[in-house]
């Protein structure tokens, strides 16, 4: 019992990783933009798409796939917003209007990873073959991988935001956009930075995913998960996007491994993932109704309409 | 003043002449569609036009009070289930069920939103986006709603049947055609009241600036939970008539992607129009895929491509282009209006006395 416990908890942090990394990309857009970028998770599809595409009928090597998985849709971000956000965001209503542009950049691009790429999931060899003992526990290489990388990304993010010049100006223009402004601050070029950073992060959660699960036109979903995790942690709060991702990941293997028994008591059919998810929906409901700012944030003002 | 008063009150007196002028003629050329319209594929988009716009004013409704709500599926989906379950296991009658599941789905609304009205803002998006997703789950998960393959054999709605005339039997598109604009009738009359009346005033003072009407007396909590109950009502009973119509159902149809759907619709029609700016725009959005359909697999494509250049160069929605020709009002303007309407959604004895001062 022990070990399969510990297993349970190595599944989890792995997959609670990949809803990290998303979840700390989506939270630097909303957090500082203000934009809900419900296409967000596109670009986590495009990511894995491409490491498919260079790493199957390419044959490059894992690394350099890998960064191209995260520069072509941190490229592609920052396009889309010099092109279409940026005429928006000094807009009245910005934040509606926002959220329509947002979902008429998803209906394009998830449409148009269908028809380029075909309905059907695309799976690949994984990359780091093989298991590791760790204490007589049997873990597989590729998670504790995952795992890894997710840490040296975050830390990275983390002094980005902490020690340089742009990640100042970003937290300046998160706490007040126009009191940035008055200090010099072009909040539009921290706008346009947040994207390309964003989106990039978006990419690689992509890339490093894409061996794991199959690669296929429907990832983009996971945008809706997404949203949840970012609240349940807070708006603004980058420990919380991990601690909400974390929580997330071990509630779906947990729940996955003992929902099915608890399910067939109360009524319930299929796996234990529904069960899992409707639980984790309802713990995300009753925290947010007493703590509005989520676990580690503050709460919201009122949103201007 | 009191010359501008009565020039104020003459212009509501002549624009409610006018309003309903234009409501008896627009709902006088729907009535006349079925008899030119023959093809049943097209009868079946206009009824999804009607049932898309109801939903997209009730969301007009929730975010005048600032709200935005992203479960106006979830209640519709309420609703639909509830109606399909009443009429297969209480075998109910449809014109029973109808009432009876708008009303449940508003009881549910009542306590959900005693829980996360208060919150207002932020918080709100996301707890109805969870509830969004719950409802799914559930109605998938448990053996009661069926499963994720949904309910079928659902029954039409009974014959309706005119004394010494002939009986309406719900076969052809046709009936469901007029009973959608019925229902579509009942709902813009309940909330064109609701808006004239005292509530839609302090609807739109809460609107404009929560802060300001809070302070001035109006109960931030009580009327948004109104304007959330009132709302999911509505989309309960369009979800009774969907049931009924589609007879069959599944729960993957009652997500949060329909819900952000419904919220195009509304942004494209204009959400300064909560009556016409939702049937504009889920007539658009119904029309323009089916002009795209050269291309079967690319039309989302052009539709996303639509939705985006329409929402940069027309942000007021399609009927904002008609009032962006005016003036824009000065922000001293817009408070001066929420004084106004505070003033006279109050309580009758409170703006007795300020007027007698």
């Amino acid at each position: 019992m022990g070990t399969v416990l510990i297993q349970l908890v190595v599944d989890g942090l792995a997959m609670g990783m990949v809803y990290v990394l998303l979840a700390s990309g989506f939270n630097l857009v909303i957090g500082i933009s203000r934009i809900l970028f419900i296409a967000y998770a596109q670009f986590y599809m495009l990511g894995a798409y491409i490491l498919w595409g260079l790493m199957v009928p390419l044959k490059f090597p894992f690394p350099i796939a890998l960064c191209a998985a995260t520069l072509a849709p941190a490229i592609l971000g920052g396009i889309i917003y010099l092109v279409i956000f940026q005429y928006i965001q000094y807009k009245e209503q910005q934040f509606l209007t926002n959220i329509v542009a947002a979902i008429g950049l998803m209906m394009l691009m998830a449409q148009g990873a269908f028809f380029v790429f075909g309905t059907e999931s695309r799976g690949m060899a994984s990359v780091f073959a093989g298991m590791v003992d760790i204490v007589g526990i049997r873990i597989s290489v590729e998670k504790v991988w995952l795992i890894g990388l997710t840490f040296a990304v975050l830390i990275g993010l983390h002094l980005l935001l902490q020690k340089t010049r742009i990640g100042r100006a970003m937290r300046a223009v998160s706490y007040s956009a126009d009191v940035a402004a008055l200090q010099g601050v072009n909040s539009n070029m921290v706008y346009f930075a947040t994207m390309v950073v964003g989106c990039a992060l978006a990419g690689f959660a992509g890339g490093i995913m894409a061996p794991v699960f199959a690669v296929s036109p429907t990832m983009g979903n996971v945008i809706l998960l997404i949203i949840l995790v970012v609240m349940l942690g807070g708006v603004g709060s980058m420990p919380g996007a991990i601690l909400a991702g974390l929580i997330l990941g071990l509630t779906l293997s947990f729940g996955q491994y003992f929902g099915s028994d608890i399910g067939a008591y109360i009524g319930a059919r299929g796996s234990g993932g529904g069960l899992a998810q409707i639980f984790f929906f309802a713990v995300i409901g009753i925290i947010l109704f007493f703590r509005p700012g989520g676990l580690l944030g503050q709460p919201m003002e009122e949103i201007p309409l | 003043m009191d010359n501008l008063w009565k020039k104020y009150h003459f212009n509501q007196i002549s624009m409610r002449f006018i309003k309903l002028i234009s409501l008896i003629i627009l709902v006088v050329i729907l009535a006349v569609v079925p008899l030119v319209v023959h093809n049943p594929y097209y009868m079946h988009l206009l009824i999804m036009v009607g049932i898309n716009s109801v939903l997209a004013m009730t969301f007009i409704l929730m975010l005048r009070t600032g709200l935005i709500s992203l479960a106006i599926a979830a209640f519709w989906g309420i609703g639909a289930y509830a109606s399909a379950l009443l009429s297969m296991r209480l075998s109910l009658s449809f014109w029973l069920a109808l009432p009876a599941s708008a009303i449940i789905s508003g009881i549910f609304a009542f306590f959900i939103g005693y829980l996360l009205v208060k919150q207002g803002g932020f918080g709100f998006i996301i707890q109805t986006l969870a509830i969004g997703f719950i409802i799914v789950l559930v109605f998938g998960t448990f053996d009661v709603f069926g499963g994720y393959v949904g309910i079928v054999g659902i029954p039409p709605p009974d014959p309706i049947r005119i004394p010494f005339l002939a009986s309406i039997h719900f076969i052809s598109k046709t009936p469901y055609y007029y009973l959608m604009l019925f229902l579509l009738l009942i709902v813009v009359l309940a909330f064109s009241a609701f808006y004239a009346a005292w509530t839609g005033r302090a609807w739109r003072a809460i609107g404009l600036s929560p802060r300001l009407a809070e302070s001035l007396g109006v109960d931030l909590f009580r009327y948004r939970l109104l304007a959330f109950v009132i709302a999911s009502t509505a989309a309960g009973l369009m979800g009774s008539f969907y049931t009924h119509y589609f007879q069959a159902i599944v729960p993957a149809t009652f997500g949060p992607f329909k819900t952000i759907y419904v919220h195009v619709y509304a942004i494209l029609g204009g959400i300064g129009f909560p009556i016409l700016g939702p049937v504009v725009g889920s007539l658009i959005m119904t029309i323009v895929p089916e002009i795209l359909r050269v291309t079967e697999a690319a039309e989302p494509i052009f539709t996303g491509l639509l939705i985006i250049l329409l929402i940069m160069f027309l942000p007021n929605g399609l009927l904002g282009l008609s009032s962006s020709w005016q003036r824009a009002a000065h922000p001293s303007e817009n408070l001066a209006k929420v004084g106004r309407w505070i003033k006279t959604s109050l309580p009758a004895s409170i703006s007795n006395h300020q007027n007698r001062k």
